[in-house]
């Protein structure tokens, strides 16, 4: 399914995501909205998450293939290196094959938005790593 | 970028609220403006779900 060629992904893209993104950004500073723009057959969001004192920019791609194929979000704000993190700086969040659903990414249940909220937890947790050395959540099976 | 640190306080809470999201569902609050951490909610109200950082599903 191609989330910009087909019905589908279009519909999908035009109910669900871009309302998302608008609601995502209702009242939010401009300098924390997500940009939304095509690259491509690609989706891109780029914005900024401040869990704590360090801004962080990131930037998350939607594939042709999403959602069946869940979102790739990488932070291009350099980081120390630290686990969880995969080459590029892209973000390990979704483990795939997983058997908990709550390691999974679902498409029917999820959006770009559960991307970028899953990224915010990622980075409150490399903030607590950043000083401790130690990844505060365990890893799931 | 110049890496500010967490206070041993703020680390400790964001520590406890991390593992009370994973263990027990609390959400994680999302300031509205900035998006810095506001805090943990065991409801939150459906106009402010889109702050809240509650069934993210993740494998760490």
């Amino acid at each position: 399914m191609g989330l910009l060629d087909t019905e589908f992904g279009k519909r999908r893209l035009l109910s669900v995501e871009v309302p998302a993104i608008e609601k995502y950004n209702e009242g939010r500073d401009a300098a924390f909205k997500v940009a939304l723009a095509r690259v491509g057959g690609t989706l891109l969001l780029t914005y900024l998450l401040k869990p704590c004192h360090n801004p962080y920019r990131l930037e998350t791609r939607l594939l042709s293939s999403y959602p069946t194929v869940p979102p790739e979000t990488r932070v291009l704000t350099p980081l120390k290196h630290c686990p969880h993190l995969l080459e590029g700086q892209t973000i390990c969040l979704w483990r795939q094959g997983s058997m908990r659903a709550s390691s999974r990414w679902d498409p029917a249940k999820f959006t770009c938005i559960f991307a970028i909220q899953a990224a915010w937890r990622w980075l409150a947790c490399y903030e607590i790593w950043h000083e401790t050395g130690e990844w505060p959540l365990p890893e799931a099976k | 970028m110049d890496f500010r640190p967490l206070a041993e306080v703020e680390r400790r809470t964001l520590t406890t609220a991390l593992r009370n999201n994973a263990d027990r569902g609390l959400a994680l609050l999302m300031d509205r403006l900035d998006t810095s951490f506001a805090g943990t909610a065991e409801d939150v109200p459906e106009v402010e779900v889109i702050n809240a950082v509650k069934s993210v599903p993740s494998h760490y």
